[in-house]
């Protein structure tokens, strides 16, 4: 359900025709090309002609349009008479997706214009054919290659990384909710006294196979159902699935044990995994962060998954190759040590509260 | 009971109740220092990247090193083949390639405009975007520099070709944000995104606490017992917000445009919605945790519907619609308008409403089940 709903988000894939203004000084044959230029661009669509700069100010600040082009006094007759005018374009990069859009879409109709206008001014000389006349113009041609995303798919970029950190949030939570479920019901002595280990993993055991159907069905209906372009194995994926719920349900079990209470283990649960995808390094490059950033990002389970995602998926890495990204997995061993040691403590703590009070064990939550 | 006994309850009930104090206090805390930390660099830079020169020209050399001279990409390897390129690609040791073609110097003199090549790891979209700006900059310096040299070779005065080579020019100038740092970009709008959902967390869980025993709140009528709650948890969350907007954006300095008196009144319908929505969640709940889980979950969808990562325009309407019932959308909207993009008064007004509008909805939302939860009570 939230899958579908962040989804929907994203959904359309590519940003096109965001709103952009226009303040022309200089209405003419050439100034309306080179709107009509902007217009042609697929992430924009001049919606507004204005007649001052105050006003599209005003305009940019209140997120009706987010860039706007001033075209100057005399812009024709500046081309004409070879002094290169100046088009001043301010775009709001306080969303910076957004402004970086609007960037490369004003160079690429600024670009494409120039080319036209001294193609043209070259032939109209003569002495010259159509292409040697762009070639002066272009001197040097790019090609430009997106490797892995190759239309540039908002969709496939951020959806494919928040889908698992959602994963992440719900397998943490759920084991605490079973844990707490399984506490209410059955009371901690009963439950486990007699060989805590084996009492706790026959309780989870049969959740990490719900789990693992949620992480297999997100995969499914990314690479199946949506055809987004997949050049690993899916065994790889799931097997890495299976250790990184492992990895969660320790680290679940660990807030839970932590005080008993359900509902400060959701708060620790809610501290921890929350901002993951932040961490995750889809967005803002992992190279880049500082250290204390990198410390925090290897202590959530899905950043150590979503390489192996990535290596898989993007690069179609071998699968021993991407599984060494799962080495600091073997980490958590040290929160299931202390989810035990904990168990261990809250079971002597238990023994101790029933020995003193001849009655029956009555409530356990420190509400 | 009096009301001014009424509210030191609550305060004591507050400032008992541990879970409480550790989602308040501690998540407010925690989170101003751990959420910008990924992005305390602002932009990536030094991107690695190998270049695959098929040329072996003097000019591709100097593109080379224009090329490494950019901020944006840093040149670490040099390869005699795409294929041994893209090897490096995969084992992850570049994230981007540059490939001259074979003849760029003679087909550069010779006026054929020879094609360059850039490829970049389009999985990161900020790598591929920062290798792709550090390529095309330098390529165009290169075009221009080649363009110059050109129009002087044709007798052109130096000073008139500089200013020629190009029929217009362009001054693109980033807006609110003129460092298109990544802290600017978060923070501001995450931080409002914090304060709902830990106000809300805050005041579901003081009900979901209260609601299976007897006490203060047993003995006062309900709206008295909101206003008291919704009273107290804004004071609280004025304080903290004021932390937010002050001491911390100043830390990662990120700008504060608008005016005190501005932000504070912003801020009193947006807090009262947000105490109203966990109000509803914990009379609605049947266990305390679930508030937690609920809010929890809901952040997601919030931060990518709220049209600050993702533009409005883009998302289908009824997303947009749904995120509107919410405080935290008018409130970045508006937040972002005044303290981040020096907007006045003015242009706010609609989300203003809007979230007086809000709470006043989620505020009788709130009071109907809260009504409903106690005769409930009252039957067992």
């Amino acid at each position: 359900m939230l899958a579908v709903m962040i989804w929907a988000v994203f959904s359309q894939g590519i940003a096109r025709d965001l709103p952009v203004g226009v303040v022309n000084f200089a209405p003419g044959q050439m100034s309306q090309k080179l709107i009509r230029y902007y217009d042609a661009t697929s992430a924009m669509q001049v919606t507004e002609n204005y007649s001052s700069v105050a006003e599209a100010k005003t305009a940019l600040v209140r997120g009706e349009i987010y860039a706007y082009a001033v075209i100057p006094n005399k812009f024709e007759t500046d081309i004409y008479k070879q002094l290169a005018p100046q088009v001043s374009v301010f775009y709001n990069s306080q969303m910076i997706l957004v402004g970086k859009l609007l960037n490369s879409a004003f160079l690429q109709a600024q670009g494409t214009f120039n080319a036209q206008i001294s193609t043209g001014i070259d032939l109209a000389k003569g002495d010259t054919t159509l292409l040697s006349a762009m070639g002066k113009a272009v001197p040097v041609r790019t090609q430009i290659t997106p490797l892995f995303n190759k239309n540039s798919n908002y969709a496939q970029f951020l959806v494919s990384a928040i889908i698992p950190a959602l994963w992440q949030i719900a397998v943490v939570v759920s084991t605490i909710l079973i844990l707490a479920a399984n506490l209410r019901g059955r009371g901690l002595n009963a439950w486990l006294a007699k060989r805590p280990i084996r009492a706790l993993c026959s309780t989870l055991f049969p959740y990490t196979f719900i789990f693992a159907l949620h992480g297999f069905a997100y995969l499914c209906w990314f690479y199946l159902g949506f055809e987004w372009p997949m050049n690993g194995s899916f065994a790889v994926l799931v097997l890495a699935q299976w250790i990184t719920l492992i990895a969660c349900m320790i680290m679940g079990c660990l807030f839970f044990f932590l005080t008993l209470d359900p509902a400060r283990a959701m708060s620790f649960a809610g501290a921890f995994t929350a901002p993951s995808f932040a961490f995750m390094g889809i967005t803002f490059p992992v190279s880049d962060m500082s250290g204390l950033a990198q410390f925090w990002r290897s202590l959530l389970p899905i950043s150590h998954y979503i390489e192996v995602q990535v290596s898989q998926v993007s690069y179609g890495q071998e699968w021993l190759k991407s599984l060494e990204h799962l080495l600091p997995m073997f980490g958590y061993f040290l929160p299931a040590l202390l989810s035990l040691l904990l168990i261990r403590k809250h079971l002597r703590h238990q023994q101790e509260l029933d020995t003193l009070s001849s009655q029956p064990n009555t409530t356990k939550e420190s509400a | 009971m009096s009301f001014l006994a009424l509210l030191k309850a609550e305060l004591k009930a507050l400032l008992t109740n541990p879970v409480v104090i550790l989602t308040v206090f501690g998540g407010v805390v925690f989170y101003s220092f751990l959420y910008p930390l990924p992005y305390s660099h602002q932009t990536p830079r030094e991107q690695k990247i190998s270049v695959v020169n098929l040329d072996m020209s003097q000019t591709s050399f100097k593109l080379e090193r224009m090329v490494d001279a950019t901020p944006q990409v840093y040149v670490v390897r040099r390869d005699y083949s795409l294929e041994a390129a893209h090897q490096a690609f995969l084992q992850g040791e570049v994230s981007g390639i540059l490939v001259i073609p074979e003849h760029f110097y003679k087909d550069l003199l010779l006026g054929k405009s020879p094609t360059l090549s850039y490829a970049g790891d389009a999985s990161y979209f900020l790598v591929y975007g920062t290798i792709v700006e550090g390529l095309a900059q330098a390529g165009g310096t290169l075009a221009a520099e080649t363009k110059v040299a050109k129009l002087v070779l044709d007798g052109e005065p130096l000073s008139q070709a500089q200013n020629q080579y190009a029929a217009t020019k362009l001054n693109l100038k980033p807006t609110f944000n003129p460092r298109m740092g990544y802290v600017d970009y978060v923070v501001p709008a995450v931080f409002i995104l914090i304060l709902q959902q830990t106000m809300a967390m805050a005041s579901g869980l003081m009900v979901g606490t209260q609601k299976h025993g007897r006490g203060y709140w047993s003995r006062v009528s309900t709206s008295k017992l909101m206003l008291a709650r919704v009273g107290v948890l804004t004071v609280i969350y004025y304080l903290l917000s004021m932390y937010y907007f002050g001491a911390s954006f100043s830390m990662h300095g990120v700008n504060q445009l608008a005016s005190m008196g501005n932000l504070l009144s912003l801020l009193l319908p947006f807090l009262v919605s947000s105490c109203a929505i966990g109000l509803w969640v914990g009379a609605v709940t049947p266990r305390r945790e679930l508030v937690t889980l609920v809010i929890l979950i809901s952040s997601m969808p919030l931060v990518f519907g709220a049209g600050f990562i993702w533009p409005v325009e883009a998302i289908p309407s009824a997303m947009v619609w749904l995120s509107q019932l919410f405080p935290s959308t008018p409130a970045i909207k508006g937040f972002l308008t005044i303290n981040q993009m020096g907007g006045d008064w003015s242009d706010i007004s609609l989300p203003y409403s809007q979230l007086w509008l809000q709470s006043l909805a989620w505020i009788l939302l709130a009071w109907w089940a809260l009504k409903r939860q106690g005769r409930l009570n009252n039957h067992h």
